[in-house]
């Protein structure tokens, strides 16, 4: 299998890497330190390794990482950081929509870019938005009420 | 009593690094200069092993070790039946079973070595039916068990065979569940390093790191069980399946042979064919009635699906057999049961520990039986609830109980009465109740010390005033630490927001059995509870001391030691730990109330038991079979909600996860292979599946309970399929679900059967 030099710059900071030509942009952001981007099915099913290429939600374990070559990734941690919270990511704390963690870092870059779709989402829209995050833990509820909430803080201007 | 932090909404305590996505898991642990362990597994349902040959694999460049059979000693290992060894020894009994295990420089070599290792395989027919199993001339999955019954027995309680005879009816049914797997989006996995001198650190997804060590890792490997320090690393969901982690001893023995850490990291699809999904089984059940609607008798029939190996499966064989007597004034019972070798995936604990099947069983049978005495299902449950102070045939103290008002508030929320007087029409109500334990004594002598199910913990109050927790226990992701940094904050005066939890960690905690039972609440909460309340004293003696006020004139409000006459005298309780000059520290232990059963399984074997009602709308189809869950309405009794949020994440993740299972879940093994590899065909309810849920807690106070909490997580999924199932069956106008999971054809097969 042949090696890539590629280039992405993650959450605004500039890697190069040397990549096999079937490594995963999952596996390959991952070796690279960012492990926030969670590793379960790897075939496109759970979203827990879900980050944004160039803006949109991707998937990065059904994609190569030399496909992303000259692409910008934002993982969760691209979003908001403890010091520095998106709403998404203080309203899924205080509606309680987390209680493992695991599937969190997919289902705020899902709903993130949810948000920045259609800023006023119905629960339809935001059953939609989520479906392809699996959770296991919470039953969904709380996780639609976080985001409704963060709809409303973003729009009220209080969000970032 | 009144209560500051108690029965308030909180985030989770370790919200913050969840959210944004700073949480270490373990398959993010960094461990410098570790080798990647893989495992070979038995493609074959059954199989001798005749030749294994691991030569090739052992001389590939980058291969630190090989093990198998042939170079590790034979040391049987198992809760209940020493079944299971680290690798197959002259046989192969599951798709998934562990062979051989490599240790390489990185995991593309460490599968090269595994395609390198010839196992020469002498096919053998396979056990996959359990009553099959049985025949006189069926195939033996272990050589010496005859007949592959792991365990059986036959229990008479009061006068049956005169209940029977005495009653006005009787009614008979039969139920079958499948096999359902955890289904955490987290793959298990564990890490482990031998250190030189013979100890082995090993870190992991677990549930218990105690106990493993006591029923698999020293066992197993030849050594002491305080020879591991074994550290949680925080599960990405856990539901029973990472109680029982292979995974830790494949790390550990690697790293032992191989003198250097490896991490040993699952595939999912490893996970779902490897790990110990939930027990299928079939049950038949007879109960004898008054014409009143008054239970006078049952008998039970129990087959259960063991798999290839036993674990914990004979005490949830029991759990099935016995638990729904104890919801209702039973008077007389009669409970077969037989534990089953099959060539399948071992089955094992899921969320339920086996009352999912058991409750799903018996509260069908009781709509079967309402609508055959023309009662209405909640008033028939409501006429037989057990009651608090009550003693159940079995010998179980009731000593809170608040089902009648969980299913009174169903009935009242979901409108009950109009829509049960409008069923048959494609749309219908159900509704199925539960009782669970709060730890169990069984498990304490099973996998545990003695028979004290004990736990204990202890808290540290620094120098910045900052509060850090040690419990033996553990959080899966549920927030039980949550609840221990709740209570904790309670008895001390102390915010929340400096309470840590860390993960636990056999190397400097204090013993606990761990997260399973629905036992953390109750007895970890009681041990920490009693560890603040000495920390509390501690911090109030030593300001008593810098202050010159007496300590019995002292309180702590908000992080403060306050005069209580003259609130402006005061000390931060960082300033008390800081002229104290070391840690201020409190102790506690609890040990859980009820018996250990005797032979006959009577005793009690939980200090106290929680309760649910879970109610159901459905719209059914009646040409295609599609269910659509309308609805879910759920009332708990918890005793005492501690943590508001995090109570309700239970009960809306519980009912889901069990909707889940009901619906649209299943291994679904054929001859041995299994259908489920990866979430695309092991299918798990998504966001656009998630029905809308009501629900309410009722709390009994439980004189036993921390501030009279109990357990929560099992409850909150125990009823929720007997209640889809008998929505349907009222929709339908009598289309009885007997075999899970729900699916349109059996949905349509079932309408067919109510037809004639």
């Amino acid at each position: 299998m042949s090696a890539y030099k590629i280039n992405l710059c993650v959450n605004g900071k500039d890697e190069t890497l040397d990549v096999q030509g079937d490594e995963t942009l999952l596996r390959a952001l991952r070796r690279i330190g960012y492990v926030e981007v969670k590793l379960s099915c790897e075939g496109g099913d759970c979203g827990a390794c879900a980050v944004l290429l160039d803006g949109v939600a991707v998937n990065a374990c059904l994609m190569f990482a030399a496909q992303a070559d000259g692409s910008e990734i934002t993982t969760v941690r691209g979003i908001g950081t403890e010091d520095d919270l998106h709403p998404v990511q203080e309203q899924l704390i205080e509606k309680g929509g987390v209680q493992c963690g695991f599937c969190t870092p997919g289902i705020v870059v899902s709903a993130k870019v949810l948000l920045d779709e259609n800023p006023e989402p119905t629960r339809e829209d935001i059953q939609r938005g989520l479906a392809g995050n699996l959770c296991r833990c919470t039953g969904y509820k709380k996780i639609f009420e976080a985001v409704s909430a963060a709809a409303r803080q973003v729009n009220e201007g209080d969000g970032s | 009593m009144s209560t500051r932090v108690v029965g308030q909404p909180h985030p989770i305590i370790d919200a913050v690094e969840k959210v944004s996505g700073a949480t270490i898991f373990i398959n993010d642990l960094e461990l410098p200069g570790a080798l990647t362990g893989l495992a070979l597994r038995s493609p074959h349902p059954h199989a001798r092993i005749l030749n294994l040959d691991t030569s090739a694999a052992e001389r590939l460049a980058g291969v630190a070790v090989v093990l198998s059979k042939n170079n590790t000693p034979n040391a049987p290992f198992g809760i209940n039946h020493k079944d299971e060894a680290a690798f197959c020894r002259e046989k192969a009994r599951y798709v998934g079973d562990e062979v051989a295990a490599v240790a390489a420089a990185d995991e593309e070599t460490a599968r090269e070595a595994l395609s390198l290792i010839r196992v020469d395989y002498e096919v053998l027919p396979t056990v996959a039916d359990p009553f099959a199993a049985q025949e006189p001339n069926a195939p033996l999955v272990h050589d010496s068990v005859t007949g592959n019954i792991a365990n059986e027995f036959h229990i008479k309680r009061g006068e049956i065979d005169e209940a029977f005879d005495a009653a006005d009816a009787a009614f008979a049914d039969e139920f079958h569940t499948h096999l359902a797997h955890q289904a955490y989006i987290e793959p298990t996995g564990c890490a482990a390093q031998w250190h030189p001198g013979g100890k082995i650190s090993v870190w992991g997804c677990l549930q218990s790191v105690f106990l493993i060590r006591t029923f698999m890792l020293g066992p197993a490997m030849g050594m002491s069980p305080d020879d591991f320090r074994v550290t949680q690393t925080k599960p990405g969901g856990a539901f029973g399946g990472k109680l029982d982690v292979k995974a830790a001893l494949m790390a550990a023995m690697l790293s032992r042979a191989a003198e250097k850490p490896v991490r040993f990291m699952m595939s999912l699809e490893e996970d779902l064919i490897a790990m110990r999904p939930r027990m299928p089984v079939h049950i038949s059940l007879e109960s004898a009635w008054k014409r009143d609607g008054t239970l006078a008798g049952k008998r039970v029939r129990i087959v259960a699906e063991n798999g290839a190996y036993s674990s914990l499966s004979p005490a949830i064989m029991s759990s099935i057999a016995l638990r729904t007597d104890n919801l209702y004034k039973t008077p007389a019972a009669e409970i077969q049961g037989k534990l089953v070798y099959t060539n399948i995936i071992p089955s094992g604990q899921m969320r339920g520990f086996g009352n999912v099947q058991a409750t799903y069983a018996w509260e069908s049978h009781l709509d079967n039986v309402a609508d055959s005495l023309g009662l209405d299902p909640a008033e028939l449950r409501l006429k037989n609830y057990t009651e608090k102070g009550d003693v159940s045939l079995h010998g179980w103290k009731i000593a809170s109980c608040a089902v009648a008002d969980a299913t009174r508030y169903v009935v009242e929320e979901m409108d009950w009465k109009a829509k049960r007087a409008r069923g048959g029409k494609g749309r219908g109500v159900g509704l199925a109740s539960c009782i669970h334990v709060s730890g169990n004594k069984g498990f304490s002598v099973e996998l545990g010390p003695d028979d004290t199910d004990p736990s204990s913990g202890v808290v540290r109050v620094d120098e910045e005033g900052k509060v850090e927790i040690w419990s033996g226990e553990s959080d899966l992701g549920q927030g039980a630490t949550s609840v221990m940094a709740y209570i904790a904050s309670e008895v001390m005066g102390i915010p929340v927001e400096r309470f840590r939890v860390p993960p636990t960690d056999t190397g400097y905690m204090p013993f606990g059995m761990g997260a399973f039972a629905s036992r953390i609440t109750l007895i970890g909460g009681n041990a920490v509870k009693l560890a603040a309340e000495d920390a509390r004293r501690n911090l109030l003696d030593a300001a008593a001391e810098f202050m010159e006020i007496p300590a019995d004139e002292l309180e702590i409000v908000e992080g403060e030691v306050r005069a209580k006459a003259l609130p402006e005298r005061k000390m931060s309780v960082g300033e008390v730990v800081r002229r104290a000059g070391s840690v201020i520290e409190g102790n506690g232990k609890w040990l859980a109330g009820g018996d250990v059963l005797d032979k006959e399984k009577y005793g009690n074997p939980s200090t106290t038991y929680s309760f649910s009602t879970h109610g159901a709308e459905v719209e059914v189809d009646m040409e295609t079979g599609v269910v659509t869950i309308l609805g879910i309405c759920c009332g708990h009794d918890p005793g005492r909600v501690i943590n508001r949020l995090g109570a309700e994440g239970q009960v809306e993740g519980g009912a889901v996860q069990g909707m889940s299972f009901a619906m649209m879940e299943g291994l679904a093994p054929l001859e041995g292979h299994l259908r489920g590899k990866n979430f695309h065909d092991y299918l798990i309810a998504t966001s656009m599946d998630a029905p809308p849920i009501e629900h309410d807690f009722f709390e009994s106070m439980d004189p036993y309970g921390p501030y009279g909490a109990k357990g929560l997580a099992e409850v909150a999924i125990n009823p929720i399929t007997a209640a889809i199932c008998n929505a349907i069956y009222h929709a339908t106008g009598g289309a009885r679900i007997r075999t899970l999971p729900v699916s349109p054809e059996r949905v349509l097969e079932a309408i067919e059967e109510a037809r004639k």
